[in-house]
């Protein structure tokens, strides 16, 4: 079943002149985990809000095409109802903290109380999403004393206990060192192995390679493929639009070492470790 | 986390009182005196504020308040003994000084006055959590969104002032001048604001976006994840003391 | 109940968003003042920055939250003052509505006018609180020799609360503007207003 379709999706923000998306269209079916990537001002965090409404709801401005989530029409309907269907994960940990909460459980809370979620249904989901991902035993932290790393989960979480169909991630881990880095990815992890469609932005192309089951690709508000990782991060004309493929690749390139399927490079560790051991 | 609430934790009855009552109190703490503007009836309502923020358990903490308070209230007490329009009766004379006692009397009037205001403030600030009288107020149809914005100040200011401590010793080691001459101070004023905030304008937007998508604007009714606290008889209470109030005007109007 | 739902309709997020953040920046304005050890308030900054960027409303709420928190954390006789600080808002979103704080020499005269609505505000409340001080030193020094001359307290009162209140305010309006012409497109855009979505759909 397809979760979002996106046709011929146009979008210029208010009081600019280019468009930040540009006739972008695809199409992502459950379960799915798709590595949104491209250059800064590619436009991944505009398609992000797209597909949760904050384009154009929030924004206003111009806009062209349709984006269909779990059923119904972005345009035509509030990101509060949207946020049923499809939940977003910003890149600041600490501006996605609510600020009126004291314990993270209250903060997970927050958006069941606004839809209306009845109190025994709402701990058993912030149980179930605080255990997920890891952070049941910071139940009773204040927000604010959580590692960048425990943040973000719990920003996580905070989306998970609405239960959506969909969850969007833009770039979840780049204010995040290593260890947070680790533990957020994990979590993505886990969220995909549980069913849930999950579509994540990230310039770590590495990561990408080794999680997403197809990438979507865009430079300047246009897609410029959709396809699965080798296919894409095999192609020649990456570094002229400003992305360098993962670093299994470019050695692989460099040695002039192709996959077993004979056309495409590989673009992780395990991959590139089994062409380099037939090569030897 | 460092917290910019007054509230200190005790078991006392005043902390099992609804925070809705309390703010009917300061009402009637300040209304009855204006309706009975006689020095009497000041002093009685001050020692009741007085007696209840004692039962509190928390007149100890609230010591540093009162410093301030009474600072003032000794200058208007030499001010007004000394330059009061209406001073006509001199009581005492010290040289070319004379004390009247038509300024004492005013003085001690306002001072009654303010030290029964700031009391009743001072029993609600003191003995309520600030995210108790945001839900109450919820609950009495505060709109949730008016409510949000309240409950995040007392988290988002502390935060504002971590990112304040940051930017300061930045400038400062910038080589930027904060102290010696008054230009030289003033001049350090704008570079030291302007990045703090900038990034909390910044920040504004980042949050509004994690909200909207965390059904902020949700139409329909919203719902509690804390169950409603047992407070001591709120409807007793806040009854009473609307009866109070109603008293007291209509008294006012028949006489 | 039912009307405030439906003034609660008519904040965006942002506007409303922006009402801590003012009051943060109010706190920090101050703090600044404290570190600097200027002899003004400067903590009003928010407020005007707030009424600048979403108009009246927010910037008189901003004014009246601002002095409720300040109240209930540090200074309960804030409360007493919070209509003062409403006004600040009101006359500043005003001004800067109709366009009074759009070049330096305006902003100066904004200033002036936003601190006669200071003290205008103010002085029935120090009459009526204090019986006319201010609190501050210089200010009552000067309430306590006009008392003393012309018998008015009124005059004496509004004398206080203008030596103190008129400079700081010129200097509020004028720091909130600096900041104000730095601030990025994307920060204003959120506070225009704007509520169509054009069609690129042919």
């Amino acid at each position: 079943m397809k979760k979002v379709m996106v046709e011929h999706l146009k979008y210029r923000y208010p009081g600019t002149e280019k468009l930040a998306l540009d006739d972008v269209s695809f199409e992502v079916e459950e379960g799915e985990l798709i590595g949104i990537v491209g250059r800064n001002l590619s436009g991944k965090s505009t398609l992000a809000q797209a597909i949760v409404g904050l384009v154009p709801h929030f924004y206003r401005g111009a806009y062209g095409g349709k984006v269909i989530v779990d059923g119904i029409e972005v345009l035509h309907s509030t990101v509060s109802d949207i946020s049923r269907k499809a939940g977003i994960v910003f890149q600041n940990p600490f501006t996605q903290v609510t600020g009126s909460k004291l314990t993270v459980y209250e903060e997970v809370a927050f958006g069941l109380e606004n839809l209306g979620v009845p109190r025994s249904e709402m701990m058993e989901r912030i149980d179930e999403a605080l255990t997920l991902l890891g952070i049941y035993d910071f139940r009773h932290a204040n927000p604010f004393d959580l590692s960048g790393g425990q943040m973000q989960r719990m920003a996580i979480a905070s989306i998970i206990a609405m239960r959506p169909e969909v969850i969007i991630l833009d770039e979840p881990t780049s204010q995040l060192d290593p260890q947070g880095t680790e533990e957020v990815f994990l979590a993505v992890q886990r969220l995909s192995r549980e069913g849930m469609t999950v579509l994540l932005i990230e310039h770590k192309l590495e990561k990408v390679a080794r999680y997403a089951d197809k990438v979507l690709w865009l430079d300047e508000g246009k897609v410029m493929a959709y396809d699965s990782p080798s296919k894409v991060f095999s192609r020649d004309d990456l570094e002229e639009h400003g992305l360098a493929a993962p670093i299994y690749t470019q050695i692989c390139k460099a040695l002039k070492l192709k996959s077993p399927d004979g056309e495409t490079y590989p673009v992780t560790l395990e991959g590139a470790y089994e062409v380099l051991k037939r090569w030897n | 986390m460092k917290s910019i609430s007054l509230y200190v934790d005790r078991q006392s009855f005043l902390h099992r009182i609804d925070p809705i009552s309390k703010i009917y109190y300061i009402v009637a703490a300040i209304l009855v005196p204006i309706l009975y503007p006689s020095l009497t009836v000041a002093f009685a309502v001050m020692v009741i504020s007085l007696i209840l923020l004692f039962l509190g358990k928390v007149i100890r903490q609230t010591l540093s308040v009162y410093g301030f308070v009474f600072l003032v209230l000794i200058t208007v007490l030499i001010i007004q003994t000394l330059f009061y329009p209406g001073n006509e009766t001199p009581v005492y004379r010290i040289g070319q000084v004379v004390l009247y006692r038509e300024g004492f009397f005013y003085a001690l009037t306002i001072s009654f006055r303010v030290i029964n205001i700031v009391t009743s403030f001072l029993i609600l600030v003191f003995t309520t959590r600030s995210a108790d009288l945001v839900e109450s107020l919820v609950r009495k149809g505060l709109s949730p969104r008016f409510g949000y914005v309240i409950a995040s100040v007392f988290q988002i200011v502390p935060e504002m002032m971590s990112a304040m401590g940051r930017i300061t010793d930045a400038q400062r080691s910038r080589g930027m001048e904060t102290e010696g001459k008054l230009s030289v101070r003033m001049k350090a004023f704008l570079p030291l604001i302007g990045p703090v905030v900038l990034s909390s304008l910044l920040n504004v937007k980042e949050r509004a976006l994690a909200l909207e998508v965390r059904g902020f604007n949700a139409k329909g009714k919203k719902t509690f994840l804390n169950e409603e606290k047992n407070f001591l008889a709120p409807t007793a209470v806040q009854w009473s003391l609307l009866a109070v109030i109603l008293i007291a005007i209509i008294w006012r109007i028949i006489q | 109940m039912k009307r405030k739902s439906v003034w609660s309709f008519q904040f965006t997020t942002a506007s409303l968003v922006l009402i801590p953040a003012a009051v943060g920046i109010n706190y920090i304005g101050k703090l600044f003042a404290g570190v600097l050890k200027l002899p003004l308030w400067l903590d009003s900054i928010g407020t005007v920055l707030a009424s600048m960027l979403a108009g009246p409303i927010i910037g008189a709420i901003s004014g009246a939250i601002n002095n409720i928190i300040y109240g209930l954390t540090m200074d309960p006789i804030s409360f007493v003052y919070g209509i003062t600080s409403v006004f600040i808002g009101l006359v500043a979103g005003v001004l800067a509505y109709k366009g009074w704080i759009g070049n330096w020499g305006k902003a100066v005269v904004a200033g002036l006018l936003v601190g006669l609505t200071a003290v205008i505000i103010s002085t029935p409340l120090n009459v009526w609180f204090w019986g006319g001080q201010t609190g501050n030193f210089w200010g009552d020094a000067l309430f306590a020799a006009v008392m003393a001359n012309t018998h008015s307290l009124w005059l004496a009162s509004f004398l206080d609360e203008l030596v103190v209140d008129l400079v700081d305010k010129v200097l509020v309006v004028l720091v909130s503007y600096a900041i104000y012409k730095g601030l990025p497109h994307n920060i204003l855009q959120l506070y225009t207003g704007d509520h169509h979505v054009e069609s690129l759909d042919k």
